[in-house]
């Protein structure tokens, strides 16, 4: 929509920002202080987008503090390694930019929020062996939030439906053994901290950003839904949104700043840009693409479209986040011992304790032949000794079996309960437990990487991701395609600025976060860099159109 | 384990109350959350309930089943999770009120150990008398001098247990008082309507 002169601003700032994850809140501060007014719309009622659902982790190389966990790092080690990852689909510039960037705008966040990082030394990158990688250091843990610092805005956090009740840091998580020792968990610890209003992970990062805005004056606009652009003289001038039936025009003298999220909850555009199906979103359900199509409207480029930050996830019937089915993303439970993820034929097919990305490609294996794709449906199968021992979404040992799980006394009863060929299940099984008495994986080479000991059992011997499946009764579960957001989106240059096919930038306009077409193109390098990347484009975008001239 | 009773007060007789209270089938429906119930026997029934835990909404089937009953005074219930490690019970109890009485208790979250009390109390005359719920006759219903005024109390309480159990109650915990307002409001609501509405209009 063009802006005519003769329109009245509802409100009319500097900069307006679209969304409040990390992105989002990130830009506003960096707009802050580079001396402009501010508006942050959020089209939910609540504050912290996909980012106060994650598990808040900063991916930053070369940061300040992985000397304190005894981990060197260099610029050219991490270019050469997210350029592999990249896999040809990124700028080579704008990857240098980010790398460049992420530590400067770390110092920029310690300095303007609450938020004390933490570099995570024994969080691997996702591939640590490879050149450039690094065996921890620059995955960065948020810590606890205390909510209670945000006074009425307290409730209108948005709190993680897997995380936001467990008040644990992801240090806390590391050294207590989450996953390999989910029954020893202090409980009674997590309790109190619930009580108290502590919050972790996504949360605590979201709330420190929170804080941030509101000691600045930064109220967020909650539920105001922009859904366009306005431009005069080619330039964005402005926003229209909705709030409820009413209609809201906020002037931006000189930006506006998208940081809306991806597009992973809208049907439609996944089954027109990704490379494949994703029908178990693990974001909150706000993640429509209006972004994208607000700058799709005014001719900006795309890129990475094909892409998602691709997670396996799993599904208690009956859950639901924000009135929508909740899905889980499954870190754990096929990278532990006794657990073997298998296709229609009973096959195994991909490294299980892979991460979790890159894993999810390998679902979508095509048969040119049959037409259909190989690995799709999948299950988890596992037996009583992983029910005896670890976790399982809403399962802790000690509770009833889940009546989701479907439970069978032997694998040729589960195989035709699931639908899967049962000769192959039990001679892939057989194999399998050979391979987890040898230790050794030859044929997908689950357990040789520090990533896969990560999510592993250290306990367990000889290979923390190896155990026998041999002791009934038998469980499954079938396995979803999920993502924690796309990242495909507007094409933008190395200050957030949104290009045009030619190249040329779309004056006014910013974009951050999963809307733009993401910086590590195919490859997810390591815990939170879907984060790191969302915060340093966003600092970069809110600073550039600070300085803008209205 | 976090414990709540809420009091609600009808302009009714509570024959009418109990009426409608004595069959589950009326007002299972109003329980937040409800999903379905089904009805094993003359003691025992399944509950299917949507309920919120902490942040997000999950499927909750307990099994109900009635230790006490006393005409036109009280129901007492125990409840056992099926799909899920939590425990608990309740009461609903009718009593007449008079005219000056004072107003209801305020609704309260309470500890269990003063319930528990009672509980162990209840527990041990049915060692005395034998299981099964009690069917007594209570006594003709005393209508208030301005009319017929009905108190309903609903005590509810749960408790988680395995591991995760301490969680789970923090959870828990503030979404109980609202469920026992809601239910006792919602059968106050319902009689009220039915019945004034028919007074009014004979």
């Amino acid at each position: 929509m063009w802006f005519r002169k003769t329109t009245r601003w509802t409100q009319e700032v500097d900069v307006v920002v679209i969304g409040s994850g990390a992105a989002g809140a990130v830009a506003a501060l960096a707009a802050h202080a580079g001396k402009a007014r501010v508006a942050v719309l959020e089209k939910t009622d609540k504050f912290g987008g996909t980012t106060a659902v994650s598990g808040g982790v900063v991916w930053v190389p070369n940061n300040k503090h992985m000397g304190e966990v005894g981990i060197a790092d260099s610029f050219d080690d991490a270019l050469a390694y997210v350029t592999r990852l990249a896999d040809g689909r990124s700028d080579p510039a704008l990857i240098r930019r980010y790398l460049e960037a992420a530590p400067e705008m770390l110092e920029f966040v310690e300095g303007a929020t609450p938020i004390e990082f933490r570099a995570l030394g024994r969080y691997p990158d996702y591939h640590p062996e490879f050149p450039g990688g690094r065996p921890g250091g620059r995955s960065l843990d948020p810590g606890l939030f205390d909510t209670n610092l945000l006074g009425p805005w307290k409730e209108r956090l948005r709190r993680s439906p897997v995380f936001g009740m467990t008040a644990m840091s992801v240090t806390e998580a590391t050294d207590w053994g989450v996953f390999s020792k989910p029954s020893a968990l202090p409980f009674g610890l997590l309790a109190k901290r619930f009580k108290q209003g502590l919050v972790c992970y996504g949360g605590a990062l979201a709330g420190g950003l929170l804080k941030a805005l509101l000691d600045r004056g930064i109220e967020p606009m909650l539920g105001i839904a922009a859904d366009e652009l306005l431009i005069d003289d080619d330039k964005v001038v402005g926003v229209r949104a909705r709030q409820g039936d009413k209609e809201i025009l906020i002037g931006a003298k000189r930006g506006v700043v998208l940081a809306s999220g991806g597009f992973e909850w809208n049907a439609d555009l996944c089954r027109r840009f990704l490379g494949g199906p994703l029908t178990h979103p693990n974001s909150p359900p706000g993640n429509e693409g209006d972004g994208l199509k607000m700058a799709m409207a005014l001719g900006a480029d795309l890129g990475n479209m094909a892409e998602a930050w691709w997670c396996p996830s799993l599904q208690v019937p009956g859950e639901e986040y924000d009135k929508r089915p909740l899905h889980r993303g499954d870190f754990a439970t096929r990278s532990l011992p006794h657990s073997v993820i298998v296709n229609r034929r009973g096959q195994r097919f991909v490294n299980e304790a892979h991460n979790y990305n890159d894993l999810m490609k390998a679902f979508f294996a095509f048969d040119p032949v049959a037409y259909e794709r190989t690995n799709l449906p999948a299950w988890i199968v596992i037996d009583q000794q992983y029910m005896d021992r670890y976790a399982l979404l809403t399962y802790v040992p000690g509770m009833p079996v889940p009546d989701w799980l479907t439970r069978a006394d032997t694998l040729e009863e589960l195989a035709g309960l699931i639908g899967v060929d049962a000769r192959g299940l039990t001679a892939t099984v057989a194999r399998f437990n050979r391979f987890a008495v040898e230790g050794a994986d030859p044929d997908f080479r689950r357990g040789e990487s520090l990533y896969d000991h990560f999510y592993g059992d250290p306990e367990h011997k000889p290979n923390p991701n190896l155990g026998t499946i041999e002791k009934a009764p038998f469980y499954a579960i079938q396995v979803q395609p999920g993502a924690i957001g796309t990242k495909g989106g507007a094409r933008t240059d190395g200050d957030g600025r949104v290009l045009r096919p030619d190249g040329t930038a779309i004056p006014g306009l910013y974009a951050a976060g999963n809307v733009m077409a993401g910086v590590t193109g195919a490859g997810y390098p390591g815990a939170g860099a879907t984060i790191g990347a969302a915060m340093t484009f966003g600092y970069l975008a809110g600073r550039h159109a600070a300085a803008r001239k209205e | 384990m976090p414990e709540v009773e809420y009091t609600t007060r009808m302009a009714l007789s509570r024959e009418v109350v109990w009426e409608f209270v004595k069959d589950m089938n009326n007002w299972a429906p109003m329980l937040t959350g409800y999903q379905q119930h089904e009805i094993l026997d003359e003691t025992d029934s399944v509950w299917t309930l949507k309920g919120d835990v902490g942040i997000l909404s999950r499927v909750v089937k307990l099994q109900a089943h009635v230790t006490e009953w006393i005409d036109r005074e009280r129901v007492v219930f125990t409840l056992t999770g099926l799909n899920e490690k939590v425990d608990g019970g309740g009461e609903l109890v009718m009593s007449d009120v008079v005219a000056d009485a004072p107003p209801p208790p305020a609704p309260r979250k309470r500890w269990f150990g003063r319930r528990f009390l009672d509980w162990l109390a209840r527990r041990m005359f049915k060692r005395m008398h034998g299981d099964g719920p009690k069917r007594l006759e209570a006594g003709p219903a005393a209508a208030g001098a301005g009319g017929p005024t009905a108190q309903l109390t609903f005590t509810l309480r749960m408790d988680a247990g395995g591991p995760t159990g301490p969680l789970v109650n923090a959870m828990l915990g503030p979404a109980l008082l609202p469920a026992a307002e809601d239910l006792a409001n919602k059968i106050a609501a319902h009689l009220e309507r039915v019945h004034l509405r028919t007074d009014a209009a004979a």
